[in-house]
């Protein structure tokens, strides 16, 4: 239920995430001036903030598309199956996201 | 028209279109399995171009392996999110105008967030 939900919830996320990346490209197609001003939203709090979240809603919905793959076969629909997918994927999610940033933070 | 809920809870019944539907079926797990691979090569430039300056990311977007797969990525992106809303619109909004409405714009907003997107790749990529 919860992750089902967030599958969703984390996929509407990104969508609405696809437009900081147009941000990004375009105010860098304009030149130093306008990719500065990209720069400064996103290295402010609130800009580190939101692509953090939208790096845990990248690799959520990432597995949660595995755990979909996996259903697609016919597999993994069991009771226990279920919660020790939803499980592995709210786990595996945070953990690939605070792995990919101490990556960025450190190299 | 909307379906009397005898229809949608019969799963024997046909309502909807069989042959769109099973094509964006089929679609957003082909752009899925595709954007597992893109995810990847986003976190490699999203490091890679952490605020470099217009000149450095032209740089390295020119390189045609580099500019090829940010630009399948887009598109393949801009199409899952466009079916992947589509779905939570169709589960969600069901006065028949309303959602006809949410379906036309999920579409236009998801092909002009490409389309931005395509060209300003593109203007870095000829143009630096």
């Amino acid at each position: 239920m919860v992750t089902s939900f967030l599958h969703r919830a984390t996929g509407m996320g990104l969508y609405a995430g696809t437009v900081l990346l147009a941000l990004w490209f375009v105010a860098a197609a304009y030149g130093d001036g306008p990719l500065g001003v990209v720069h400064w939203i996103f290295a402010s709090w609130i800009g580190q903030l939101v692509l953090f979240l939208l790096t845990w809603s990248l690799f959520h919905h990432l597995l949660g598309g595995f755990r979909h793959f996996l259903w697609d076969t016919g597999r993994g629909f069991s009771r226990e199956a279920r919660f020790g997918l939803a499980r592995a994927n709210l786990v595996g999610g945070l953990l690939l996201t605070l792995i990919a940033w101490a990556a960025f933070v450190w190299f | 028209m909307a379906i009397p809920e005898k229809t949608i809870a019969n799963p024997t019944t046909r309502y909807g279109a069989a042959r769109s539907s099973s094509w964006r079926f089929i679609v957003q797990r082909a752009t899925g399995a595709l954007n597992v691979a893109f995810t990847v090569f986003l976190i490699w430039l999203v490091v890679r171009l952490a605020s470099a300056d217009a000149i450095s990311m032209g740089d390295l977007l020119a390189n045609p392996i580099v500019a090829m797969v940010t630009g399948l990525m887009i598109i393949s992106t801009a199409i899952h999110m466009q079916i992947g809303m589509r779905e939570v619109i169709e589960d969600y909004v069901h006065d028949d105008k309303l959602n006809r409405l949410c379906l036309l714009l999920n579409t236009l907003v998801a092909a002009v967030i490409a389309l931005a997107t395509l060209a300003a790749l593109a203007k870095l990529v000829f143009w630096g």
